[in-house]
């Protein structure tokens, strides 16, 4: 279950007791100190802060002293913006197509890839690009395949289709299908490297034992093969979900969100409020919302367990 | 001479040059200040490009060291601020699209130019400031007048034009002769003849800006003063969404359909590289444009370009911004900062701006060149009906400029829905804003 | 596996590897474009008609950017703080991870949870209370703040990895050490750490990696001379144009260092990848 997402090998059960530092009770605070010090400063105190904002009415360059309290203004204007629940939206179907056709494409290429082959790891190295190369820089490279005057997406769908001209990024539908399409580019193989990683840990006696019950490809596929990858498959779905709404980089480079808000994905959309239209405590409040929406997906993940409770490796 | 005698001479030598520095008392004003450094922040964009010139030779004239952060110019708002709202900022000189300077002004972020000009160590007396084309100087440089952004005697200066523009139209010879086209003087002239040039030519009629946000508000305000609207009337109401709010709007749907492909992705440069690139065949925007359209490496059209004045609708209305640079508040380097500002935008250094490609400010220096540059008696012509306001600059602009009208407009360009109730719910929202701003306090209390 | 594979014919087998090395294709072009874009100069660019391999390559677009840019300064900071925060996090995270995994002690399970839990916080979160902290504060050292940011944004991933290594190495290695006489420090650093050191490189690679790419607290965070590669490169979508070749010899130039990582540690990114099933 969960023991394969984490890539753990499966320890070698050993029986207690065994030692603790009880004379030094206090040792494993010591060492987890720091790094609780540096994630509280760095990761809570600013959600916390965000939240304590989101009651101000402030401006960019004015002392906060000089902030006006608004009590929940921002949050009952943030319920009937209208902006906010279009950015939402194209958060929710931007969300959908990446991660339903990145889940189909990355599930269907790992089966048919999964048998070993020659020069595998020069191919899964080739796989994993996308994903280090940085987010500022794919944006840059698609912004010019999809460029209206020089982008090659344009140059050949006119040559082989007699497509004309094609303005990628000034238009809602095509701007979004281009930010869709750059992300697919960019995570399918994530999915890929995962499930194929699952699928080569299952037990071959499993697979073994269904094959001699007569199991042909399909049912070894849909009723052995995905059901026992279920739980990465889970995860890293829940992973991408978390990712859509954390996304900003690639859309800030591509489009800046527009046209309109046509590519305006919920991260995007705080940074615009806050800095574009130096709404800072107004965009709180959407921070605000997107910590709940984020943590309530956290939540989920954390329900499917956390291997990091368990202490020892029994 | 051994080692000792030669550097006891120099002692000597140095000791009586400091005296004699001080019997004389300062050589140049600039002496003070040689060797400091003074950061200077400003757009990427074409004049500020070649002002780099200028500033290597103020360096050189003066000592002063001054360093260049060029930045896109709708990124430089973020930055200025971050560094202006710090105890001591990086930035001694910042540039402002007119449109800031309220908002500047209203935080007390910039430092008033009067505490220079009663220095003076440091004015020039031959600066004469009366030069400067009043137009620019009262919209970029003047904040406090009436409404707060347009010329009145509660002005203060604190900043002056520097890359400062109105609009012109500019446009391709060949192509209108090719459609068959007299260069519009008039909107209805215009609009005729957009799907006219785009039919005979096959090549996009006007060019405009059309990306979301503050772009696609620019491209539609040059249409809007002249055919007579405004934004606000004088007790803060929104207005645009009359006649001539909508009548722009939709000027600006038949020019996306006639024009270059892709205006709705158009920035300024791209814009302008539409028609520097041959892709379009007229441009009513900037001025700036003519300068650019003589520089080889960003134009393909040079020599084919004509200059007229902008269309004239109901009223003559062009566009009245740029920038303006000035001194933040929290500069360590204020001296040094103006003795750079005065430089640059001195008689000399406005000329030496026009040879090096850039655009001028001052009366004689447009006068001076009005013989060498066919967009010169244009831009004389011109700037009388420079309206400073055509657009409110107000601190709440930033916000209706991108965050009202700039999404409003783009469903405007990028759908065929009717225009009207765009229009109206954008001015709700507008109005809404200036509620929360607390505008309409006064009529309230009036009305009581 | 073995049987099933002398089972296939030769042409599910090609077809096989027909599909691969489409992808392979599909995933290299983009990059591709980027690296021979870098190489072409402007007249080439503006054509329109794409060249995929035969035009005269020019260092130009190098050229300026390594001279005329500020690429030189933008390099050492992205440096300075990648390796920065890539120590604090290996140092901070492994003694967490560390204690989490040998250690039973009353806060466990709350740090446990609490540091899935942060590991989620969106960027944007951040990029308000961030600049309220700069400006509030008047903190001056623009890369000191960024370290500590990039830190507190690695650390969660780095844990969750670190501890999964740790709980690899069996407990006898331990017991043996303190039965020696070691206290938990030597432990620790003397016994444990020599056997970390493939968890920590994978750590550390995904560490450096997000502190290279980050860009949007960078650019709120950085000023004039602060500034990092993403944020240079950005600079140079200007206002007369973008200027596509120099733009893409930077970004060849950013990604310069997560290729070299991939190419000499796939192995190690992939397993940190699936690891966690998560983006890092």
């Amino acid at each position: 279950m969960a023991e394969t997402a984490t890539g753990r090998i499966p320890g070698h059960p050993r029986p207690r007791p065994r030692p603790r530092f009880d004379s030094r009770a206090l040792t494993p605070y010591w060492f987890i100190l720091p790094a609780v010090a540096v994630m509280a400063a760095g990761l809570v105190y600013p959600v916390l802060d965000a939240l304590y904002l989101s009651f101000f009415n402030w401006k960019i360059a004015t002392p906060f002293s000089k902030a006006e309290h608004v009590g929940l203004a921002n949050y009952v204007r943030m319920l009937a913006d209208p902006d906010v629940r279009e950015s939402l939206w194209v958060t929710i179907r931007f969300g959908f197509w990446t991660i339903t056709i990145e889940m189909v494409l990355g599930v269907a290429l790992a089966l048919m890839l999964e048998k070993p082959i020659r020069g595998a790891s020069v191919f899964r190295t080739i796989f994993i690009l996308p994903l280090m190369v940085s987010p500022v820089v794919v944006g840059l490279i698609w912004r010019y395949l999809f460029d209206a005057r020089v982008g090659w997406i344009n140059y050949y769908l006119g040559l082989w289709f007699g497509i004309e001209p094609q303005v990628w990024l000034g238009v809602p539908d095509l701007a979004f299908f281009a930010i869709v399409l750059t992300d697919i580019w960019q995570w399918t193989p994530f999915i890929f490297i995962i499930v194929i990683a699952g699928l080569q840990a299952l037990p071959s006696e499993v697979l073994e034992a269904s094959r001699i019950d007569g199991a042909n490809w399909w049912q070894q596929t849909f009723l052995v093969k995905l059901p026992m990858i279920r739980s990465i498959l889970i995860i890293a779905l829940l992973m991408r979900l978390i990712d859509v709404f954390r996304a900003l980089e690639v859309m800030y480079i591509m489009t800046g969100g527009g046209p309109g808000r046509a590519t305006e994905l919920l991260s995007l959309h705080i940074y615009n409020r806050a800095f574009d239209a130096q709404l800072l405590g107004y965009a709180s409040a959407i921070a605000v919302l997107l910590i709940v929406i984020v943590f309530g997906l956290s939540a989920a993940i954390l329900a499917h367990g956390n291997p990091m409770n368990e202490k020892t490796d029994v | 001479m051994n080692k000792w005698t030669v550097a006891a001479g120099s002692m000597v030598l140095a000791a009586f040059g400091t005296l004699l520095a001080a019997g004389t008392a300062a050589a140049s004003p600039y002496e003070k200040y040689a060797g400091s450094t003074i950061v200077v922040s400003w757009p990427a964009l074409s004049h500020f490009r070649k002002a780099e010139t200028l500033v290597q030779e103020f360096t050189d004239e003066t000592g002063i060291e001054v360093e260049i952060d060029a930045l896109q110019y709708l990124k430089l708002r973020d930055r200025q601020l971050l560094e202006m709202s710090k105890e001591e900022g990086e930035y001694d000189v910042v540039s402002w699209v007119v449109m800031w300077k309220g908002e500047y002004v209203s935080k007390g972020l910039l430092t008033p130019l009067s505490q220079m000009f009663t220095s003076g160590a440091l004015v020039d007396p031959e600066y004469d400031v009366d030069d400067i084309a009043d137009a620019y100087l009262q919209n970029g440089g003047v904040v406090g007048g009436k409404k707060g952004y347009m010329p009145g005697k509660s002005g203060g200066l604190y900043g002056v034009p520097f890359g400062a523009e109105t609009s012109i139209l500019a446009y391709r010879m060949d192509l209108l002769e090719q459609a068959g086209v007299a260069p519009p003087t008039t909107y209805d002239e215009l609009r005729a003849a957009l799907p006219v040039i785009k039919d005979k030519t096959g090549v996009g009629a006007l060019t405009s800006r059309g990306k979301t946000g503050h772009q696609v508000t620019a491209g539609w305000l040059l249409h809007l003063a002249p055919l007579g609207g405004k934004i606000f009337d004088d007790a803060w109401n929104p207005v645009f969404n009359n006649a001539a709010g909508v009548e722009a709007a939709q000027i600006m749907r038949e020019i996306t359909q006639t024009g270059p492909t892709g205006i709705p992705s158009y920035g300024f440069s791209e814009a302008s590289a539409a028609f520097l690139q041959g892709d379009a065949a007229m441009y009513i925007d900037t001025l700036k444009i003519a300068a650019m359209s003589r520089d080889p490496k960003l134009s393909k059209v040079d020599g084919k370009v004509g200059f007229a004045l902008h269309p004239v609708g109901s009223r003559c209305g062009s566009e009245t911004g740029g920038f303006a640079v000035g001194i933040p508040a929290n500069s360590q380097n204020k001296e040094a900062a103006f003795l750079f500002i005065q430089y640059i935008t001195s008689k000399a250094g406005d000329r030496r701006m026009v040879e090096l490609g850039g655009d001028p400010v001052r009366m004689s220096t447009i006068a001076h060149f009005a013989d060498q540059f066919a967009e010169y008696p244009v831009v004389l012509e011109q700037l009388p009906c420079a309206d400073p306001d055509w657009r409110p600059l107000i601190p709440e602009w930033n916000e209706l400029n991108i965050d009202v009208l700039g999404q409003a407009l783009t469903q405007v360009i990028t759908t065929d829905e009717p225009i009207q109730p765009i229009m109206d719910a954008a001015a709700e929202k507008a109005r809404a804003i200036m509620e929360r701003e607390g505008y309409y306090a006064w009529t309230r209390y009036r009305g009581q | 596996m073995q049987a099933e594979r002398r089972l296939e014919s030769p042409a599910a087998v090609w077809s096989r590897y027909g599909a691969i090395i489409v992808l392979a294709g599909i995933c290299l072009l983009p990059i591709w474009v980027m690296v021979g874009t870098s190489f072409k100069n402007e007249v080439l660019i503006f054509d329109g008609r794409p060249v995929w391999f035969f035009f005269v390559p020019t260092l130009d677009n190098y050229e300026y950017i390594l001279t005329r840019g500020k690429f030189d300064r933008y390099l050492v900071n992205s440096i300075i703080v990648g390796t920065a925060s890539t120590f604090f996090t290996l140092f901070f995270g492994g003694l967490c991870a560390y204690a989490l995994a040998r250690t039973e002690f009353r806060a466990r399970r709350f740090v446990a949870n609490a540091t899935l839990l942060v590991r989620m916080v969106p960027p944007a979160v951040l990029a308000v209370p961030a600049f309220a902290m700069v400006t509030m504060f008047s903190l001056k050292n623009d890369l000191a703040v960024l370290t500590f940011f990039y830190t507190a944004l690695n650390l969660p991933f780095a844990i969750w990895l670190l501890f999964g290594f740790y709980k690899q190495i069996p407990m006898e290695i331990e017991e043996a050490a303190i039965v020696d006489g070691a206290t938990a420090w030597q432990v620790f650093y003397r016994v444990l750490l020599p056997l970390m050191k493939s968890g920590y490189a994978v750590a550390g690679i995904f560490a450096f990696r997000i502190a290279w790419n980050e860009f949007i607290l960078a650019l709120l965070l950085t000023g004039r001379s602060t500034r990092t590669l993403p944020v240079g490169a950005a600079g140079f979508i200007t206002d007369t144009g973008v200027e596509w070749g120099r733009i893409m010899a930077m970004g060849t130039l950013i990604a310069i260092p997560p290729l070299v990582f991939t190419f000499f540690a796939a192995r190690q990114i992939i397993s940190g990848m699936t690891a966690g099933a998560v983006k890092g």
